[in-house]
C-alpha cells in the first residue's frame, strides 16, 4: 500500500492536470461541474466523520450561489463573494443546528431536510433574487487583468477549488479535532466520557462543510455564468449520498469524489437516457449496495489490496 | 474529606423507581464497593454521576461543586471518569488510539495550532502517545497495542476500557464490573492494579457482582436495592448483615455466589 497510493495519486494528478490538452470542450465542462459536485460530496463526507449524514447540502449551495450572483450584479469582486456566501451559510448553519443538534438524530434529520426544502423555494419565489428564471449573465472572475473566461482556466479554477477543500478537510482529520470527530463516529457515549463535547465538535463540523458548499456555489454561478433554483434543489444534495456510497464511504475524500465522478460523467454519456438519469443513478446505487457494500473504493480495500500485500516481496513486517 | 456527595438523588424511568432517595459520600482516596441485586441502581447511579442521565431529583457535589446538571464532558473535564458495564470502545481504532482518545482533555493546546499542526501540537501529540503507553503498559496491553481494538479478547476489553479511563487522569474512577467475564488470573491482575490506581491518589468506585472481588479489594461498601442504601461498612461489617443477606437470600440465593 505505501508504494500503491502515491502512484494512484500522482496518476489521478496527473490525468486531472493535463485534461485540457485532450479533452473535448464538452468534457471539460463536465469536469469542472464535476469539481463542484466532487465539492458537495466531500462535505458529505466530512458530515458523516461525526455520524450526521446531511440533507441540508441544497441549501448552502444556493445561499453561495445566489450570494456571487447578486454580488458580482452589484458590482462585488467574485473573491470576495466566496466569504460572503460562505459566512451567510455558516451562520445560517449555526442557528438551525443549535436547534437541532442537541436533539438527536430524528431532529437533525428532519432539521437538515426541511431546509434544504425551504431554501430552494425561497429562491424561486423572491423576485431580487429572479424569481423562477434565476439570475443570468453572471460575469467571469478576475485577477488584476487575468480573466478566467475560457473553459480551460475555470476547468483549473475549479480543480483549485478541490484542491483547497481537500487541503482543509485534511487538516482536520489529522488534528486532534479530527480524532475527535471519528471518536464520536465510533461510539458518541464513549467520547463524551472522556471529555469531547459531542454537540460542539459536530458543530464545528457542520460550520466547517457549510462553508465549503456555500464555495462550491459560488463557483458552480460562475461556471455557468447563471444561478438558477432547480439546479439548487433538495435533489442535488441528496446525490452526495449517491457519491459517497458509490465511491466507498470508508474513504471520506476519494469516495465522494470518484463518486461524483461517476455520477456526472456516465449519464451524460448516456444520451439517450437524459430523462432516465435519476433512474439511473438509484439502480446503480441500489446495485451497489446490494453487491459491494464498501462502494467501489472498498473493491480496492477488500479484494485488491490485500492479495497485493500477500505477495511475498512485497510483505509488510 | 468527601470528594463526592450524593444527597436524595432520585431516578424514575415512567412508574420504575431507580434510586430513591439515594445518600451517600465518597471520601478521598477510598476504594468504595457499591453492591446489591440486579437492578438496584447501581448503573443508574453511574449514568448520574456522570451526567448520561438526569436525574429527577437530588444533588451530586463533587470537591464542592454542584454537578448535577452539567453535560457529561464537563464532568469528564472536572475529573470523574469511568469505565462500562457494557463494552464501549472506539472498535476499529488500535488500543493506542483508543487510549490516546482518552487523553483528549489534557492534550488541548487550542483549534489553530491543531490545525496548523504547529510544534507546540505536535509536541503534545508526542507526550499524549507517551503517556497512552505508559498506561497501556501499566494494563497489561503492551503487546496488542497496535491491534483494533474490536478483535480484542473480552478481558482486554474490559482493561482497556479502564485504561481509556484512567487516561482522563481522574481524581475519581467509576468503574462498572471490571472484572466480569474474567478468568481468575486476570481478575486478580485487575485487582492489584486498582489498588496501584489508589497509591496513584485517585479515588474509586466499584460496582462488581464478584463479590470475593469486592469484598477483598474495597475499603467500605454501600449495600444499595430497590434505589435506596440498605447497609454500608466496611466489608466483615457487610457480610454478616442480616438486611444484606435477606436482600440477596429473597432474590439470589446466598452472597457467595451473587
Amino acid at each position: 500500500m505505501s508504494k500503491i497510493k502515491p502512484a494512484v495519486l500522482a496518476v489521478v494528478a496527473l490525468v486531472a492536470i493535463t485534461l485540457p490538452l485532450y479533452a473535448t470542450p464538452y468534457m471539460l465542462q463536465i469536469a469542472t461541474t464535476t469539481a463542484c459536485f466532487a465539492m458537495l460530496g466531500l462535505a458529505f463526507g466530512l458530515g458523516m466523520r461525526v455520524g450526521l449524514p446531511r440533507l441540508d447540502i441544497a441549501a448552502w449551495w444556493g445561499v453561495g450561489g445566489y450570494a456571487t450572483a447578486v454580488l458580482m450584479e452589484h458590482g462585488v469582486s467574485f473573491w470576495l463573494t466566496i466569504p460572503a456566501g460562505g459566512l451567510i451559510s455558516v451562520i445560517i448553519s449555526f442557528l438551525v443546528f443549535s436547534l437541532a443538534l442537541p436533539r438527536g438524530m430524528v431532529a437533525f434529520f428532519v432539521f437538515s431536510m426541511v431546509i434544504a426544502m425551504a431554501f430552494s423555494q425561497v429562491f424561486g419565489s423572491l423576485s431580487f433574487l429572479g424569481g423562477w428564471g434565476g439570475i443570468t449573465g453572471v460575469p467571469s472572475p478576475t485577477i488584476f487583468s487575468f480573466a478566467f473566461d475560457t473553459q480551460n482556466r475555470i476547468y483549473y479554477l475549479g480543480l483549485l477549488f478541490v484542491v483547497v477543500t481537500i487541503a482543509v478537510y485534511l487538516a482536520f482529520y489529522h488534528s486532534r479535532i479530527g480524532r475527535a470527530w471519528d471518536a464520536i463516529t465510533s461510539s458518541p457515549r464513549l467520547a463524551g466520557s472522556v471529555g469531547v463535547d459531542v454537540v460542539r465538535y459536530r458543530m464545528v463540523n457542520i460550520l466547517v462543510g457549510s462553508f465549503f458548499i456555500a464555495a462550491a456555489g459560488s463557483f458552480y454561478v460562475i461556471h455557468y455564468h447563471a444561478a438558477i433554483p432547480s439546479v439548487f434543489s433538495f435533489t442535488a444534495g441528496v446525490n452526495t449520498i449517491a457519491y459517497l456510497f458509490i465511491g466507498g464511504f470508508t474513504h471520506s475524500l476519494a469516495g465522494p469524489i470518484l463518486g461524483a465522478f461517476i455520477v456526472t460523467f456516465i449519464p451524460e454519456y448516456l444520451q439517450f437516457a437524459q430523462t432516465l438519469r435519476p433512474i439511473i443513478i438509484a439502480a446503480v446505487v441500489i446495485f451497489i449496495l446490494m453487491f459491494l457494500p464498501a462502494g467501489l473504493l472498498g473493491v480496492w480495500d477488500n479484494k485488491i489490496k490485500p492479495r497485493l500485500a500477500a505477495r511475498p516481496p512485497e510483505r509488510r513486517e | 474529606m468527601a470528594l463526592l456527595e450524593i444527597e436524595n438523588l432520585s431516578m424514575n424511568f415512567g412508574k420504575l423507581q431507580a434510586l430513591s432517595g439515594l445518600d451517600l459520600t465518597v471520601s478521598e482516596g477510598e476504594i468504595l464497593g457499591l453492591i446489591g441485586p440486579n437492578g438496584a441502581g447501581k448503573t443508574t447511579f453511574f449514568n448520574l454521576v456522570t451526567g448520561t442521565y438526569r436525574g429527577s431529583g437530588g444533588r451530586i457535589v463533587f470537591k464542592g461543586e454542584d454537578i448535577t446538571h452539567l453535560a457529561t464532558h464537563k464532568i469528564a473535564q472536572r475529573g470523574i471518569a469511568r469505565s462500562f458495564q457494557q463494552t464501549f470502545l472506539f472498535a476499529h481504532a488500535t488500543v493506542l488510539a483508543n487510549v490516546m482518545m482518552g487523553c483528549h482533555i489534557a492534550s488541548a493546546v487550542g483549534p489553530v495550532k491543531e490545525l496548523l499542526h504547529t510544534k507546540a501540537a505536535r509536541e503534545m501529540d508526542t507526550r499524549a502517545r507517551k503517556t497512552a503507553l505508559e498506561i497501556i503498559d501499566f494494563m497489561g496491553l503492551t503487546d496488542l497495542k497496535d491491534e483494533p481494538a474490536g478483535t480484542l479478547p473480552h478481558g482486554h476489553q474490559r482493561s482497556l476500557g479502564v485504561a481509556i479511563a484512567l487516561a482522563c487522569r481522574p481524581t475519581l474512577l467509576l468503574l462498572d464490573e471490571p472484572v466480569t467475564g474474567m478468568n481468575p488470573t486476570e481478575s486478580a491482575e485487575m485487582v492489584a492494579r486498582i489498588h496501584q490506581i489508589r497509591e496513584k491518589g485517585m479515588t474509586i468506585v466499584l460496582v462488581e457482582h464478584a463479590m470475593d472481588v469486592v469484598m477483598g479489594v474495597s475499603d467500605r461498601i454501600v449495600v444499595i436495592s430497590l434505589g435506596s442504601k440498605i447497609a454500608e461498612g466496611r466489608p466483615e461489617e457487610i457480610k454478616t448483615d442480616p438486611q444484606v443477606i435477606e436482600a440477596y437470600l429473597g432474590r439470589r440465593g446466598t452472597l457467595d455466589v451473587a
